[in-house]
């Protein structure tokens, strides 16, 4: 009884979802949708890790903090949805879903990905967008997700984007913008299948000219790269248009300005301070 | 050819003087004759040391006559290959001398004494070395047959190259160009000196597979696609040109192209199942989606042409999510919106 007294208002929105979970169970429901449900626990909720049957779990807009390694209990789960949540960290059972594809986490507090995150055997799609993310914080096997086709990791804390990037060899989506990224790696050219490129609102001042081997100007690309210090070339070729830009790194002139840039003339120009993220949601604390 | 040393019987001694030195003879002295002319033995001597003959053996060189040591310093040519002195036929060539049969050509060692030479950066060359070397100096090939320049593409024949016109096709004998096949008239036969030629038609016509790409007969695995044959090698991604190599390959308009640039090309892979979209490809933010994929990222309300829906990283977000959004975040994307709008 004393469970039920201290949490009156959401106990009676629990016994809802537990209503929803079991018609689920007894109708083999394979796409189960719990959107804000105030749900803070999925502890609360245990039936949740026995529908054998289930494909999708959207979650999004709750308070989620913790979610329990039983969560790997569900062997045909293919999408799962914990998009606005609080979530700090993610068990590392998550990894190894079978048949997992799409992985949502965006908006949450991650600072940090479990040891051997990088063992999804099938996974396509990651959003850890709006998270506290940095390069430092990714496990060693990270890269190794060579089945991902989008990587979100948009308003981060990133400085350097290691390039190892270059194994994730079927990337088409890769989203950068809003972190505190200083510099590329040369082998963003590597990635030959890669047609969308977020990088708007880092602290970038020039872009490796291998980025012009991409298909990264076509009418399936994206290439966002506003709102950087961009050196005054490459700005003045924005004004003109992304096509501008991909020409213009493509020059001589543009690889000797680079490689004199990414060989030690960058201590001359002042590093641009990093974005205010105190107001961001993911910086709260429980 | 030793002299004789005995004064003939028919000619008197006043009317006989040395071919040297005009003087006449003594009686009982004895007289060198060569050839009818004659000589003292003093005098007959080699021009050079003014020794007499060993062995009687001189040479004769421009009516003198020399001893074999004079001579053959002199004249006699040593053969730059072997270093043999050269009696009989002397090639003098390339500023030295040679036995006919050690006179070759630098490259392929043909002998050059009756065929002639040319002289190519300090080499002695044959006619066909030398066309050649000019040939591919210039990124061609010369003709096996009349060693001339070949223009445009030769035509291949039992591992050389000819011009097209020196051969019939062996079946309708019609003069040949470098479309030309080469047969194995004896399947089996590693040599090729049975290969025949045979003009495209009568190619076309004895039923050997031809690559739809590369026009040439298809000896080993064929793959068969687009309704042509293909080399394994050949058949490939109309745009990365990639071979398939047995792995997927997906056609479009009489064209093949491999997953990623079907996808590229012609957007019909959809960004949640990632399958090939069957019906109605919904197009947006710059991807596809099946009609029944295409919702809010984060609740999965199905969103049609009509729906609102935000943008978030090149995705889409319905209103109500949207709002659900921390409140900071939606001020950044509506800032950056703003700013989009207002440079395009
Ligand atoms: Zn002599
Ligand atoms: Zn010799
Ligand atoms: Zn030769
Ligand atoms: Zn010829
Ligand atoms: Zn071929
Ligand atoms: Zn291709
Ligand atoms: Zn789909
Ligand atoms: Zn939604």
């Amino acid at each position: 009884m004393s469970q039920v007294q201290c949490l009156p208002v959401a106990g009676k929105n629990m016994s809802k979802v537990k209503k929803y979970l079991e018609d689920a169970r007894d109708n083999e429901t394979r796409e189960l949708e719990l959107i804000d449900k105030n749900i803070s626990s999925l502890d609360e909720l245990p039936n949740i890790f026995s529908l054998p049957f289930v494909t999708r779990i959207t979650l999004s807009h709750n308070k989620i903090s913790v979610l329990p390694p039983a969560i790997a209990n569900l062997n045909n789960l293919e999408i799962l949805n914990l998009s606005n949540n609080h979530l700090e960290e993610l068990p590392l059972s998550l990894s190894s879903m079978p048949k997992l594809r799409i992985l949502n986490c965006s908006i949450n507090r991650l600072s940090t990905l479990p040891r051997g995150f990088g063992a999804f055997p099938v996974l396509e799609v990651l959003d850890l967008s709006y998270n506290n993310l940095n390069e430092r914080e990714l496990p060693g096997n990270f890269f190794k997700l060579e089945t991902l086709r989008a990587l979100y990791l948009g308003d981060n804390d990133f400085e350097y984007l290691p390039p190892e990037i270059k194994f994730m060899r079927n990337l088409q989506i890769l989203g950068l913008r809003d972190n505190d990224l200083l510099e590329l790696p040369r082998e963003i050219g590597e990635l030959g299948r890669l047609r969308e490129l977020h990088i708007q609102n880092n602290r970038l001042t020039v872009i490796p000219p291998e980025i012009a081997n991409l298909d990264l100007y076509s009418n399936k690309s994206v290439f966002k790269m506003e709102e950087n210090p961009w050196v005054q070339p490459i700005s003045e070729q924005y004004l003109l248009g992304i096509s501008h830009v991909l020409e213009y790194i493509k020059t001589e002139a543009y690889r000797i300005l680079y490689n004199r840039h990414v060989t030690g003339g960058k201590s001359a120009v002042p590093i641009p301070p990093r974005a205010d993220k105190s107001k961001k949601a993911s910086r709260a604390r429980s | 050819m030793p002299p004789i040393t005995q004064v003939p019987t028919s000619m008197s001694l006043e009317t006989m003087t040395c071919t040297r030195c005009d003087e006449g003879f003594e009686p009982q002295e004895k007289i060198v004759n060569s050839n009818g002319q004659l000589w003292h033995i003093q005098c007959f001597v080699c021009a050079q040391c003014f020794r007499t003959f060993q062995d009687g053996i001189f040479y004769e060189f421009e009516g003198r006559k020399y001893c074999e040591k004079d001579f053959r310093v002199l004249f006699a040519p040593y053969c730059s290959k072997c270093g043999e002195i050269v009696i009989g036929r002397v090639i003098k060539a390339m500023q030295a001398s040679w036995h006919p049969e050690c006179f070759r050509c630098q490259l392929c060692a043909k002998e050059l004494a009756d065929s002639g030479f040319i002289r190519n950066n300090n080499r002695a060359l044959c006619h066909g070395c030398n066309a050649n070397i000019k040939a591919s100096e210039i990124g061609k090939y010369s003709c096996q047959k009349c060693h001339g320049i070949i223009d445009g593409a030769p035509l291949r024949f039992r591992g050389e190259v000819y011009h097209g016109y020196h051969f019939n096709c062996t079946s309708c004998g019609v003069e040949l160009d470098s479309t030309a096949r080469e047969i194995k008239s004896r399947t089996g036969f590693a040599a090729n000196d049975m290969n025949e030629l045979y003009c495209l038609k009568c190619h076309d016509r004895m039923g050997v597979p031809i690559c739809g790409a590369c026009r040439r007969p298809i000896e080993e695995r064929v793959v068969t696609a687009l309704g042509k044959h293909w080399h394994v090698e050949h058949f490939v991604c109309a745009k990365c040109e990639k071979p398939f190599l047995g792995h997927r390959h997906y056609e479009k308009r009489g064209l093949a192209y491999c997953e990623t640039h079907y996808h590229q090309l012609f957007g019909n892979l959809c960004f949640v199942c990632n399958q090939v979209v069957s019906g109605d490809v919904f197009t947006a933010l710059n991807k596809a989606w099946c009609v029944h994929h295409f919702s809010c990222d984060m609740c999965n309300t199905n969103l049609d042409l009509k729906s609102k829906f935000y943008e978030y990283d090149e995705k889409p977000v319905c209103k109500k999510c949207y709002e659900r959004m921390p409140s900071e975040l939606r001020k950044r994307l509506r800032v950056a919106h703003e700013n989009t709008m207002r440079k395009n």
